[in-house]
């Protein structure tokens, strides 16, 4: 993620304005990126860019919850599972309260807690990463682009 | 069935070396203030119920370990591991609650490795563990299909980027790029659209054959051993590939 915030804060990747996602998106601060990593305002600063219509959770950054997922949570097999899905529902309830339908994360362990959080709470979200947006988002130099965009 | 027999000498070698001046303090220090509540998703997603206090949850595992003196009933330790490994994701969010600093979260982990010792980490993470010791990732993948993903991903991509490239084991690239092996097995997608973005950026990048992946779920089941192999094989990809820098995936 900070390598992403450092292409766009300097130029390296361009994004095109008219592009940019138009629905309500919010933003998952996972523990070791935000609160042990300290990457929260490069996450916004991301956010922002790619977004219309970025809305915090509340908490957030450093104080943000965690997905209720990790520390091997969702590896620890399907035995955890409910318990899982019953702690977790302090994220649900942050995410509905945003009113957002695109939840953004950069972390893998998240991505999977908030679908199964989709669909336990029938939240009706989609789970996305950063890069997954990025290039739909991004306005590429002529030489970079597909041959038939070229032509055009 | 007999319960197992609890190994008693390991749990109290592992106690003595832990005891530094660090968790004698805050076990010591520990006023009960109950800071630590509130800021705990498990104690408000469970009607505030007193035993996801985290300060309560070391109180059950190890201050009873150090009360006791290791020496504790299979019971008992199954119970710590219900504690440690189920009811806590060591996020970390009551550390900043703490008014005295203490990190929870570091206690939990201790007390994970206590339990790893004795063969009571979940299943899950065990095998995790277990593959990355053996394999170099934790889902046991072959380098035969990490190669084969990453040129198949090659392919799909080029057709949108002309003159894309998966670079693998390059020595002398700027750039080491490593992933979650939960990628390669479940989102090939997503190494396709790193590759798309490193490649727009004129990234100089490549992955390593052996340290591509940057998880360490041995560190979560409590097992310094595998915990530091897996941290290693990462490193010594960057050594040998002689990169300036590593980007991982999050």
């Amino acid at each position: 993620m900070q390598a992403f915030y450092e292409y766009i804060r300097d130029g390296r990747i361009k994004i095109d304005p008219a592009k940019k996602m138009k629905e309500p998106v919010t933003y998952q601060d996972p523990c070791n990126i935000s609160r042990s990593g300290g990457l929260w305002e490069e996450a916004r600063y991301l956010m922002n860019a790619m977004c219309e219509d970025f809305r915090d959770m509340a908490p957030n950054r450093e104080y943000n919850h965690c997905c209720g997922g990790g520390g091997g949570y969702i590896p620890m097999g399907p035995q955890f599972r409910k318990r899982r899905m019953q702690s977790g529902k302090v994220k649900a309830d942050q995410i509905r309260e945003t009113g957002a339908k695109v939840v953004v994360v950069p972390c893998h362990n998240c991505f999977d807690q908030l679908r199964d959080l989709s669909a336990e709470y029938d939240l009706g979200i989609q789970v996305m990463h950063f890069k997954t947006i990025i290039p739909h988002v991004w306005d590429l130099p002529d030489h970079l682009k597909p041959p038939n965009e070229e032509a055009n | 069935m007999a319960e197992p027999a609890v190994n008693v000498k390991l749990i109290k070698e592992r106690l003595a070396f832990l005891k530094g001046g660090r968790f004698k303090a805050w076990l010591e220090i520990c006023a009960h203030c109950a800071y630590c509540s509130d800021s705990c998703f498990f104690y408000l997603a469970h009607d505030k119920d007193p035993k996801y206090m985290p300060a309560y949850k070391v109180k059950q595992t190890l201050d009873k370990l150090y009360k006791k003196k290791g020496e504790v009933t299979w019971e008992e330790l199954e119970k710590m591991a219900d504690i440690a490994y189920g009811d806590c994701t060591a996020c970390r969010r009551c550390s900043l609650y703490c008014p005295f600093g203490i990190d929870v979260a570091v206690m939990i982990a201790a007390v994970r490795g206590i339990l790893c010792g004795q063969g009571l980490a979940p299943k899950g993470l065990q095998d995790a563990a277990k593959h990355h010791w053996e394999t170099g990732n934790q889902m046991a993948i072959t380098e035969e299909d990490f190669v084969e993903t990453c040129k198949w991903m090659e392919e799909e991509s080029e057709e949108e980027m002309p003159g894309l490239k998966i670079p693998i084991e390059k020595k002398g690239a700027e750039t080491l790029y490593v992933l979650n092996a939960r990628e390669v097995k479940f989102y090939p997608q997503d190494i396709a659209e790193a590759a798309m973005i490193l490649y727009a950026a004129g990234e100089d990048w490549t992955f390593p054959d052996l340290g591509w992946d940057m998880t360490n779920l041995a560190m979560f089941a409590g097992n310094a051993q595998v915990m530091a192999h897996s941290a290693k094989l990462v490193y010594d990809a960057a050594k040998r590939l002689e990169v300036k820098k590593i980007i991982t995936s999050e």
